[in-house]
């Protein structure tokens, strides 16, 4: 029987591992806070079994990271972002696509640095070109696994145009359809390649009460794309159709839906279901301050604590100084702070705020711990999207995607605030605040 | 025997730790002359390993240069099992300090041939130079490693059939399921234990004192495996009060007392500088029969002629001198002794 033990172990350190231990920090797993080290490799850019590590491969790590007690999540998850640092996603550059291109990689290399690793990049309701010309460009990065070019897109987000006119926001009426043939009129909009597997899309934001929605819904479904319900003027019993055609989420809900009577709870009813037959649906939060009542997240949340994602809805002037930005079609928007308003009807328009920030709010709003306000940007989204084993999660085998938080505590008020120190993907730094301490 | 007895667990733990703390530091360890350090797992020891961690992570001790052996694995169970004892030393140990993997030992208890995983775990130790100390706990039935009552006190690394007692005791780390719990560990022996160097192990709470007050006050039984320490040169039993519950006043007060005297003169329970271990009294005699030992400078002032050199001569660097000097030592009694030798 060989001998694989070498007492002098003089040859562990001759060379290098990409092994990268944390120590001295509070993991979030589940709804805990654990103490635990954590190690990643760079070279498979995943999260690494440590006692495998010591004991299979008798590897120690080539850097060790104090840091200091501080918390590591997973990288958080935005399935809901328009554009931001002044580019839209939903904007064909008048120079084309390769300037389009450029755009998309200066929102990742931003973008990652507010702790945010992956997202879906999301078009809001366009006529067919765009979508035909843009989609090509958002969907998932897949097997590149780059840390250089920033977060990671895990594919599209097409909110409409399938929508209800009635509840269209801010996006144009002029553009929205039906799609009283199904499928076939889906294929027609976004571009017949683009919904074959691998498809650039993700998720598809559409109003189950329009004709042919229903079917739209199951044929996405078989595909393998995934459906929310929003921009819709459902009653109750409609949004339900929708679940059982196989809907998984509800998009920003509160917004651009019908307000909860009750004698009919409409689509926020979904989450008082209590059929067996099918689950409550995930629903997105803009914790912005804007556009919800803090209660009214408080009240959402403790009816369906495990559905909940929050999403920022950022658009391009997210990151931008205050000022009237022109926006599509001729309209222009005016940004004060995060306060984002259509010039001509006052309507909100989108938010400028960062996810982190959103997480912030609703541990203060709702009274929720660190790890239950971050399950809703990492956990939650990657559970929606199928991805639970490779995002939003601190396992073994994830992508090593994390955030080095650092939770302050204003003495007086009792409010807390996460603060992004280091951002890592794929198993390696891409981001340090400066000054934070190492 | 030294018996060292504190106040509570914590104190009885954090004694152990420092003391092994204390014993790396004066070893100088290097990656050639590693430090040989006996590891146990179970409840008793987990103190011992936080107060080590805590003072690893001060800065104020490296484990780089130490070589580990544990004392023993279940057989059957994975390593990734949270009962294991690979987890465990993880767990407490291994994840936080900086132990080289590659010095790290642990039995296999999925071995293809278990036989040969314990025959081979003996010549690692012998490879590694014998084990310097070794820590370990005791079962309230007086059990060391996995040695149960009745286990040969001259037994070595092996496959053991765990005791009915210890099953259903552990059957709490396996959802108090007995078929759950393993039948059989791998074990380093009762013999392996004793050839370390030194021996240190840590004694906690009510219900080890009939352990203790056996293997201390008892006779040499294999039926409390512990009371083959009577049989080291160097056992170091650390204990709490609660520990010493069935041990007679008298005793304690003794321990206690040596304890005080040697406190008050100004040393320590330290490990002698001499070594008399079964392993270096095998290593010694085969150096003697070394012919290049016959030289020995030490000879030099047995002869009466360098005393007649004035001082001054030996202090000079002359080269010259130092090969008189060396002349000397091949005087008629050397010659006799290298006689006798080869006789």
């Amino acid at each position: 029987m060989p001998s694989a033990v070498l007492v002098d172990g003089l040859n562990t350190n001759s060379q290098e591992t990409g092994v990268t231990k944390f120590t001295n920090c509070l993991l979030v797993k589940g709804s805990e806070l654990v103490k635990e080290d954590l190690w990643i490799s760079s070279l498979s850019g995943k999260i690494l079994n440590g006692q495998e590590i010591l004991y299979g491969h008798r590897t120690a790590p080539d850097n060790i990271i104090d840091l200091g007690g501080r918390i590591v999540s997973a990288g958080l998850i935005d399935v809901q972002l328009n554009g931001a640092y002044g580019f839209d996603f939903s904007v064909i550059p008048e120079d084309g696509m390769v300037a389009y291109s450029k755009g998309v990689l200066r929102v990742n290399r931003n973008l990652i640095t507010t702790g945010v690793t992956s997202y879906l990049p999301t078009l809001t309701s366009q006529r067919p070109e765009v979508y035909q010309k843009a989609l090509s460009f958002l969907g998932p990065s897949g097997p590149l696994r780059d840390s250089s070019y920033g977060s990671e897109s895990l594919g599209a987000h097409c909110e409409g145009p399938f929508l209800s006119p009635t509840k269209n926001g801010i996006h144009n009426a002029a553009v929205l359809r039906t799609s009283p043939n199904g499928i076939s009129d889906l294929a027609s909009c976004y571009g017949a390649g683009n919904l074959q597997s691998p498809s650039p899309i993700k998720l598809i934001t559409l109003a189950p009460e329009l004709p042919g929605a229903l079917s739209s819904i199951a044929s996405l479904a078989n595909l393998g794309i995934n459906v929310s319900i929003g921009h819709s003027d459902a009653t109750y019993e409609e949004a339900q159709l929708g679940i059982s055609a196989g809907a998984k989420m509800i998009t920003h809900l509160f917004n651009a839906m019908k307000p909860l009577h009750h004698r009919n709870p409409g689509i926020f009813g979904l989450l008082g279901t209590t059929s067996h037959s099918h689950s409550k649906p995930y629903f997105g939060i803009i914790a912005d301050g804007i556009h919800l009542h803090p209660t009214s997240i408080k009240i959402a949340w403790n009816a369906h604590p495990d559905g909940l994602i929050l999403v920022t809805d950022a658009m391009r002037l997210a990151g931008m100084p205050d000022g009237t930005y022109d926006w599509t079609n001729g309209s222009r928007i005016v940004k004060k702070g995060a306060l984002l308003t259509l010039e001509e009807n006052g309507k909100i328009a989108g938010s400028s705020i960062q996810l982190v920030d959103c997480v912030t709010n609703f541990m203060n709003w709702t009274g929720a711990s660190v790890p239950e306000a971050l399950k809703a940007v990492t956990e939650t989204p990657a559970r929606m999207l199928g991805l639970q084993d490779v995002k939003g999660s601190l396992k073994e085998g994830a992508d090593a995607d994390l955030v080095v938080l650092d939770l302050q505590e204003e003495k007086e008020e009792g409010e807390k605030k996460l603060v992004v120190e280091q951002v890592w993907k794929f198993g390696e730094k891409v981001f340090e605040r400066d000054g934070s301490a190492e | 025997m030294r018996l060292i007895i504190r106040d509570d667990a914590a104190l009885a733990s954090k004694y152990v730790a420092d003391y092994i703390i204390e014993r790396i530091t004066a070893f100088n360890a290097t990656p050639e002359r590693p430090f040989v350090l006996g590891l146990p797992t179970g409840s008793s020891p987990v103190l011992i390993y936080q107060h080590l961690v805590r003072r690893h992570k001060a800065g104020e001790i490296s484990f780089r240069n130490v070589v580990t052996f544990n004392m023993d694995e279940y057989v059957g169970l994975s390593r990734e099992h949270p009962e294991s004892y690979h987890s465990f030393m993880y767990k407490h140990f291994f994840s936080h300090v900086d132990v080289k993997p590659g010095n790290i030992n642990i039995l296999n208890g999925n071995a293809p041939d278990l036989e040969a995983e314990c025959h081979e775990y003996e010549e690692k130790i012998k490879r590694a130079g014998g084990i310097e100390l070794f820590l370990g706990g005791v079962g309230p039935d007086g059990h060391i490693a996995f040695n149960e009552p009745g286990s040969s006190l001259k037994s070595r690394t092996r496959v053991k059939t765990l005791a009915y007692d210890t099953i259903v005791a552990n059957s709490r780390f396996f959802s108090n399921d007995l078929t759950q719990v393993p039948r059989m560990a791998l074990t380093v022996g009762v013999q392996t234990v004793l050839e370390a160097r030194e021996v240190v192990i840590i004694i906690t709470g009510p219900h080890k004192a009939p352990a203790l007050q056996k293997c201390i006050e008892g006779g040499l039984n294999h039926m409390w495996t512990l009371s083959s320490l009577q049989l080291h040169p160097h056992p170091m039993l650390v204990v709490d009060e609660d520990a010493t519950l069935e041990l007679q006043v008298k005793t304690v007060k003794y321990f206690k007392s040596i304890e005080m005297v040697a406190n008050e003169l100004g040393f320590r329970q330290v490990l002698p500088q001499k070594r008399d271990s079964v392993i270096e009294d095998q290593i010694l005699p085969a150096q003697a029969n070394n012919a290049k030992l016959e030289v020995p400078q030490l000879n030099i002032s047995r002869s009466a002629s360098p005393i007649l050199e004035p001082m001054s001569a030996r202090i000079s660097s002359d080269a010259t001198k130092v090969n008189q000097a060396m002349d000397f030592v091949e005087d008629p009694p050397l010659l006799r002794m290298s006689a006798r030798i080869s006789s």
